[in-house]
């Protein structure tokens, strides 16, 4: 179990800049999550971490060892890939003891680790199978045995979920927390998928055209964005732009809102523009008029989903945004289409991002 | 910044001695080449040599004759290679798979022993005469001399029949490129049949047309092989093979290697500029599933015949060699007039036919070998490395298709002359170092390209997963990536081991001495010699070529379709 510490990273291809300087240190045995979108560089940092990239500038390190040039057969990584890459000439054992051989174990305890392995990723029965013979899902098994069984300081996955099905995905990723908590693994995780990273990171950094957006466990990524970037990446959203009135409210179409700042490197002044991030599950339908926090319209369109409905709200207000709101255990009985209605949002849930 | 990146140190070491090897076994000898042609006696530069050439009449009857060799040949090939790749990419029929398996195999069988069959076929007392006077419409009494005086005719038709798979090919991948929305829009237009083939479907296809057109011509017009069989003298390859006896003293041979390696270089170079780079860039591949059309029974049928019917035309001059090497005599008649094993047993027994048969496959399997190692090596830093120049290396590995084998097997002889650096390899003491360099250089752009084609279809995923799991570069390529390539590597191996077999103008040229014999070389000899020559000839082509049909069954089986992209450029 090791730290991994990214210090001052910078990487670029030709003229183009792919990480600007990313700092950020991971705890030994946490499952820390790369997110972004396409193009924001996560998975070039998690390529600096294998090794396969050498930084223009900045330093990696394991532990207090400085592996930044290090070559990747030297780092003692186990790494899943996108694809898989498993060797379609070696069978589903060679495969896994590929890494053993390698590390020139003794072949009695191979073939015990191997077994091991592929007793506790449930492949044990398909051992001498030809790599074509086995499905998506078994192939991401093996791929992850083949990580794992060479007792890896740090498991790095490269979108290992992305060619899955959906609910095999469902299957699949906490059975790699299971197997990574387990082991007591520091494991870093790339993926452009909010779901996985919300449901299995211990934490995660959101990248944005090769900067850091923002660290944080899920909770405080989701319900604390500090950017507009941020919180649209993460879940859905509705933005109100307004105008700052105090450190807490905010002046917007729809009305007055009072809200809490995520960022701490801004302290808002009153005249500043600002936009309102309120998530659609955040907001109450109501009949009556709430004393704050409030906006006053009908619903235009609703989409049935059985245990959720998803409205779109018409504020009164003309100039205002149409809004999205979302109804746990919805009676869409209640929710006629001409009446005048009431949405709010508590304090806690609004977040008031910079411009 | 101090620079952090590791020095591909292997990669650049590979780099330096393919750019030796290449810069001493390809670059040298045309060097000496031209210096022969362009070097006085006193050292100065001069072109009186060259001039000559022209002035002379009978080299530039031999040039003429080259040129003629060249263009009817190449036209020729144009008219069998065009038809059966249009017909092949539009339509189904009846046999389609089989006849484009078997389409390379004019390709392998050796030209020069295929003209033993021609002449005996086309000759006045040959078989067509005999068959057409056996149907009462020749008057045996006057024969018609189908080759003619100038003996051009036998020549061109070999070659044609020799070459067409190659246009094939590059027309058939020319064609397959052609997007189908681009005809349709034209039939859309109102412009339909022959008129739209020429105005959209022929420039479209232009780029491979030329491609496979000029390897054709080059070929063609350094052709030794056949014209020497034909007793084609008048003919510049000849007449630079008849040079080489005096080699030490008479720069003409220089010159007029000179002159054709100028030309052909030129063409190339020409061809290269005028359609190198995807002139017609296709907007998007096959935007509508176009794909062949079925035709109606009877059209199939015929297509199958035309097919059926040029291929056996191909493999005509083979045949007639195995029945001249089964035959007691035949003169005179459609088919031989007796049969016999003799030749066989006398070929087998001849004193130059065992060791020749142990001398080529010592050469070939060398060559082989420097071709895998140097192929493999060549692939991996052009496809797996960022090496600035590394096009280079591959533009230079592909050379050896553009300069004819005619003008490096000379220049090899001139470079190993006594006196020169590679003076210790002259041939003439020991032909095994010159001959094994000469067959692989020749033969390495097969190996290179289906290498090439072997690291491009391996996703580089799979060999960084060995690198994350401890396996150091060099030994990842042994254990993952060359396990994976076999196939291709096999393949690329096969072609280029059975062309070295058969090679001919490097084996004429650079074995001197009955001992080193290469097969093409003892059966050149053994055709020579009067009364029995040419049956015991034919009976070892005969050897020859099925020696060559089980190798490329064998690399058909392993490529499966795969094959025909190893011969297009």
């Amino acid at each position: 179990m090791i730290s991994i510490t990214i210090e001052n990273l910078v990487k670029k291809f030709g003229d183009n800049v792919a990480l600007n300087g990313v700092s950020f240190r991971i705890e030994p045995g946490e499952i820390f999550f790369l997110l972004g979108p396409s193009g924001c560089g996560k998975t070039t940092l998690l390529r600096n971490i294998a090794g396969f990239y050498i930084p223009e500038a900045g330093r990696i390190l394991f532990g207090d060892e400085d592996v930044t040039t290090l070559p990747p057969h030297k780092r003692n990584t186990g790494m899943m890939f996108q694809s898989y890459a498993l060797w379609p000439h070696l069978t589903v054992a060679e495969n896994v003891a590929f890494g053993l051989v390698e590390r020139r174990v003794p072949r009695a305890e191979i073939q015990q680790r191997v077994t091991a392995a592929l007793e506790s990723v449930r492949m044990a029965a398909y051992a001498s199978r030809k790599i074509a013979q086995l499905s998506g899902g078994q192939q991401q098994r093996v791929a992850l045995a083949r990580a794992l069984v060479i007792r890896p300081r740090a498991l790095l996955l490269d979108e290992p979920l992305s060619n899955l099905d959906a609910k095999l995905r469902l299957e699949m990723r906490t059975e790699i927390r299971r197997v990574c908590k387990e082991f007591g693994l520091t494991a870093i995780y790339v993926t452009h998928d909010q779901k996985e990273a919300l449901s299995i990171s211990d934490r995660m950094a959101i990248l944005e055209g090769g900067h850091i957006a923002q660290i944080g466990d899920p909770q405080t990524v989701y319900r604390r964005p500090r950017s507009r970037v941020v919180a649209d990446f993460i879940g859905e959203t509705n933005f109100i732009e307004g105008t700052i009135l105090d450190a807490t409210t905010v002046e917007t179409p729809l009305g007055v809102f009072r809200g809490v700042v995520a960022d701490p490197d801004w302290t808002p002044r009153a005249g500043e523009t600002a936009t309102l991030s309120i998530r659609p599950e955040a907001w109450r339908i109501q009949e009556s008029r709430p004393p704050e926090n409030a906006a006053a319209g009908r619903i235009g369109e609703s989409i049935y989903l059985g245990e959720v409905a998803q409205y779109q709200f018409l504020p009164a207000a003309s100039a205002a945004p149409a809004l999205k709101i979302f109804e746990l255990n919805p009676d869409l009985a209640r929710r006629p289409l001409d009446r005048e209605l009431h949405a709010t949002a508590a304090p806690d849930d609004v977040v008031i991002l910079r411009q | 910044m101090k620079s952090r990146e590791r020095l591909p140190l292997g990669s650049i070491a590979v780099y330096a001695f393919t750019a030796v090897f290449f810069a001493l076994f390809f670059l040298l000898p045309i060097w000496e080449t031209l210096g022969g042609a362009f070097r006085a006696p006193d050292g100065s530069i001069t072109f009186v040599y060259i001039i000559e050439v022209f002035r002379n009449p009978i080299y530039l009857e031999g040039l003429w004759n080259s040129v003629l060799m060249a263009v009817f040949s190449t036209a020729l090939t144009l008219a069998i290679a065009l038809p059966l790749a249009f017909l092949t990419d539009r339509y189904l029929f009846p046999g389609k798979g089989l006849f484009s398996a078997l389409i390379l195999i004019p390709m392998i069988l050796p030209p020069f022993v295929g003209a033993i069959g021609v002449k005996q076929i086309l000759g006045q007392e040959g078989a067509l005469n005999a068959l057409l006077a056996s149907l009462g419409l020749l008057d045996p009494a006057t024969p018609i001399d189908w080759l003619g005086q100038s003996r051009l005719t036998g020549v061109v038709v070999m070659n044609a029949l020799h070459l067409y798979p190659i246009l094939y090919l590059n027309l058939v991948a020319a064609l397959a490129n052609v997007d189908p929305a681009m005809e349709e829009a034209a039939e859309n237009l109102g412009c339909t049949g022959l008129r739209k083939f020429r105005k959209i479907t022929l420039p479209l296809i232009m780029p491979g047309l030329f491609a496979g057109g000029t390897i054709v011509f080059i070929w063609a017009f350094t052709e030794l092989g056949v014209p020497l069989m034909f007793d084609f003298q008048r003919v510049t390859s000849v007449q630079i093979f008849s040079g080489i006896k005096d080699i030490g003293g008479n720069p003409f041979p220089f010159a007029l290697v000179a002159v054709m390696l100028v030309s052909t270089v030129l063409l190339y170079a020409a061809s290269k500029l005028a359609f190198g780079r995807a002139s017609h860039a296709m907007m998007a591949k096959a935007t509508s599933q176009g794909g062949p059309r079925a035709l109606s029974p009877l059209a199939g049928w015929l297509v199958t015949g035309f097919f059926a019917l040029l291929t056996f035309v191909a493999v005509l001059p083979h045949i007639g060699v195995v029945l001249v090497a089964f035959s007691r005599d035949w003169y005179g008649t459609i088919l031989p007039s007796g049969w016999t094993l003799d030749h066989f047993s006398a070929a087998l027994g001849h004193d130059l036919t065992l060791p020749s048969i142990q001398n080529s496959l010592k050469y070939a399997s060398l060559a082989t070998l420097v071709d895998l190692v140097l192929g493999v090596a060549i692939a991996y830093v052009v496809t797996r490395t960022k090496l600035p120049g590394r096009q280079i290396l591959d533009a230079m590995a592909m050379l050896p298709l553009a300069v004819p084998g005619l003008v490096l097997a000379f220049g090899y002889l001139a470079m190993t002359q006594p006196g020169k650096w590679f003076g210790f390899m002259n041939p003439a003491v020991d032909p095994l170092l010159i001959l094994v360099i000469a067959y692989s250089v020749r033969r390495l752009p097969y190996v290179v390209r289906s290498a090439a084609a072997g690291f491009q279809q391996t996703s580089v995923t799979l060999e960084e997963a060995a690198h994350n799991l401890g396996c150091p570069p060099l030994r990842t390529l042994r254990k993952i990536t060359i396990p994976l390539i076999a196939a291709n590597l096999t393949a690329g191996a096969l072609l280029a081991f059975s062309f070295a077999m058969l090679e001919v103008s490097d084996s004429l040229i650079l074995a001197q001495k009955q001992q080193d014999f290469p097969i093409t070389k003892a059966i050149y000899e053994l055709y020579q010699l009067l009364g029995d020559g040419r049956f015991i000839a034919s009976a070892l082509g005969v050897w020859a070529m099925v020696f060559l049909a089980v190798t490329i069954l064998g690399a058909s089986l392993i490529l499966g379709k795969k094959l025909g992209a190893i011969f297009r450029v």
